[in-house]
């Protein structure tokens, strides 16, 4: 069995206590896997920041465990959070979030130097990094004279930079055109693939839901649908088990295709299309 | 986090500047008036020093000159002279009046001293004669150019015309000048029988303090006898007495200033950074972490501001005496010490306030705002 990242059992937190007393999120068990992508989606209100903010280590459940790694942050001393969010998770927000006053590098060096790098070793570290994201070329640049998709990529590479087993993304598409949103989407499901990381998104955005290993919907503070994905073998998309419009059985597995054009195809020559596929895109 | 601290204080450059000048400018009044009192000590004791007496002699009780009034007798005197290891012994006539110019009218020490003796005149001529003859006067030079003097115009003191006939340098303080006449031409118009000082050089295997000892013992009830350097001192003591509560006044009030200055500054850039704190706390930086980002904003504003206020007074040292006669601003190393410690001070207080302000930063903000 494949050793999880995160583990999330039965969590419970409330606010306030008696007449005023406001469940945010209630008995919400999740497991997360190297690789794996899960999108957490709910309306406005459903529990989804509170959620992430106690998967972050941030807020403290009111009651179940949390655990990363083997690391069980719900039972943690406070003073120890900071050191297992900076070892363990990596940040993409909303706003992207960076730091005004600095560089694209020194923003994402600002982590690794958290870590006890000097700024010398932690810019040498940053760098590389940005050149993989396509941003060798803004390394200088303040963050105000970059373009929202470049100030996320800014923000992923901040979030990768001290390797998270975890990345935790709170609409990170909220602030982008549908292009670099999916874009973005792209990198990170690219991320989790590559590098076996666990990646989980919270969004209203109803257009990455194709990234997604699972979809998982938040609402009343309560998981209220599990939605799995499988992966087209001859297309590659991801599609929605329960929705996909064909589906085919070989070898005793069932396959999910987006259009019957695409099922057709693979009966044609199954093997052909398998061999290019490994375990987690199946 | 000391380049996050740099980088976050530059952004707002206007912010930053108004911060160090308001710290640079509550430190100059603490080490301005620091400067002027050092200035004044040494321009006020430049006659004690620069007279090339060892010892001093005066009426016994007095120790300085400044605002003093001393008279010992010719025996005394006689006294004084005749004591083991003495090898001079010279007299002045010393008081504090107005010389009037066809300007102003200045206000002076005068020193009546006998020209034909080693010690009591000006020790550094820059102009003119120290043999002076009747009704004959030596000015500063300083009190010349304020007034447009020259070496053969007349000035009047004590209803007496005298003319000028040398000229020296550094005898000019913020508050009078020194100037010489002939002991016999104050003798005449103040009918003093006594004199005031007695100015003694000592023999080379001789140790002046020693000789004061001994002539002090000799004549306790009339005279009292110190070396310069303890004569020289006694003066600038007077100095800092009667100037003591203005400056401690200056320096508590430059001190709040800088205080409240340099708080303001920090607070309210740690405020602008509160998102920015709050998510620094979310990717995992500690409170250690950000408490160093606001102590190095405090400490870079007041390092700063410190060396623009050191800058500053040197420039007023260098500039203001062209403008001003005998103003002097002497900077010390204790002063300088002194704004250092001062910034030390103001740095921990200032940064009190916004150290307990990113404790308390929640990062769950992050998510909320």
């Amino acid at each position: 069995m494949t050793e999880l990242i995160m583990n999330v059992e039965n969590v419970t937190r409330h606010f306030g206590s008696g007449l005023t007393e406001v469940i945010a999120v209630r008995d919400v068990s999740l497991t997360v896997a190297p690789g794996e992508v899960v999108l957490i989606m709910g309306p406005s209100g459903s529990g989804k920041t509170t959620l992430l903010s106690m998967l972050g280590g941030l807020l403290k459940p009111s009651n179940g465990r949390i655990q990363i790694d083997s690391d069980e942050i719900s039972a943690m001393n406070e003073r120890h959070l900071p050191e297992v969010r900076l070892r363990h998770i990596g940040f993409i927000f909303q706003d992207f979030n960076l730091l005004s006053a600095l560089s694209v590098l020194d923003n994402v060096a600002m982590v690794a130097q958290l870590d006890g790098l000097s700024r010398r070793q932690a810019r040498k570290r940053a760098k590389p990094l940005l050149e993989q994201l396509g941003l060798g070329h803004r390394l200088s640049f303040l963050p105000e004279k970059l373009s929202g998709g470049e100030k996320q990529r800014v923000a992923i590479a901040r979030a990768l930079v001290n390797k998270p087993d975890l990345i935790l993304a709170d609409e990170p598409t909220a602030n982008l055109d549908s292009h670099h949103g999916h874009e973005i989407m792209r990198l990170l499901r690219r991320i989790a693939k590559e590098e076996n990381r666990g990646v989980i998104i919270v969004s209203h955005d109803q257009r990455i839901k194709d990234v997604a290993d699972r979809i998982l919907w938040l609402e009343d503070g309560q998981f209220k649908d599990v939605v799995e994905m499988a992966i087209d073998p001859v297309c590659g998309m991801s599609v929605d088990r329960e929705e996909a419009p064909a589906q085919a059985k070989y070898d005793g597995q069932i396959f999910y295709f987006c259009a019957r054009g695409c099922r057709d195809e693979f009966l044609e020559m199954p093997e052909r299309f398998l061999k290019e596929m490994t375990p987690s895109t199946m | 986090m000391f380049y996050l601290a740099w980088r976050n204080l530059w952004q707002s450059k206007t912010q930053f500047m108004m911060g160090v000048g308001g710290v640079a400018l509550a430190l100059v009044l603490m080490l301005a008036l620091d400067a002027l009192l050092a200035g004044s000590e040494e321009d006020l004791t430049a006659y004690i020093i620069q007279s090339g007496a060892d010892v001093f002699v005066a009426q016994e009780g007095v120790k300085n000159m400044h605002m003093a009034a001393s008279a010992i007798t010719w025996r005394d005197l006689r006294i004084a002279s005749h004591a083991e290891g003495v090898a001079s012994a010279s007299p002045i006539l010393y008081t504090t009046t107005v010389i009037e110019t066809d300007r102003a009218d200045v206000l002076s020490y005068i020193i009546g001293f006998d020209p034909t003796e080693p010690l009591g005149g000006p020790q550094k001529l820059l102009a003119g004669t120290t043999r002076l003859k009747e009704d004959e006067i030596i000015i500063d030079e300083a009190v010349a150019r304020s007034q447009d003097l020259n070496l053969g115009d007349t000035i009047d003191i004590f209803g007496d015309t005298f003319t000028i006939v040398g000229m020296t340098k550094g005898l000019t303080n913020i508050i009078n000048s020194v100037t010489f006449i002939r002991l016999e031409d104050f003798q005449k118009l103040r009918g003093d029988e006594a004199v005031s000082y007695a100015l003694l050089k000592v023999k080379p295997s001789y140790d002046p303090r020693e000789v004061a000892q001994i002539i002090t013992a000799r004549n306790p009830d009339g005279v009292l006898a110190l070396t310069q350097d303890d004569f020289a001192g006694e003066e600038k003591q007077i100095i800092k007495d009667m100037s003591i509560e203005v400056l401690n006044l200056m320096n508590a009030s430059g001190l709040l200033i800088g205080l409240a200055v340099t708080a303001l500054t920090v607070y309210t850039s740690t405020l602008h950074k509160r998102r920015e704190y709050a998510v620094l706390k979310a990717i995992g930086a500690n409170n250690r972490h950000l408490y160093r980002v606001v102590i190095s904003q405090a400490f870079l504003s007041l390092v700063i501001g410190a060396a623009l206020a050191i800058g500053l007074v040197w420039l007023m040292g260098l500039v203001l005496p062209q403008f001003i006669a005998g103003f002097n601003l002497a900077l010390s190393r204790e002063s300088m010490l002194r704004v250092l410690l001062a910034s030390l001070f103001i740095g921990v207080i200032a940064a009190l306030v916004p150290t307990w302000q990113v404790a308390r930063l929640d990062p769950a903000r992050v998510f909320r705002d």
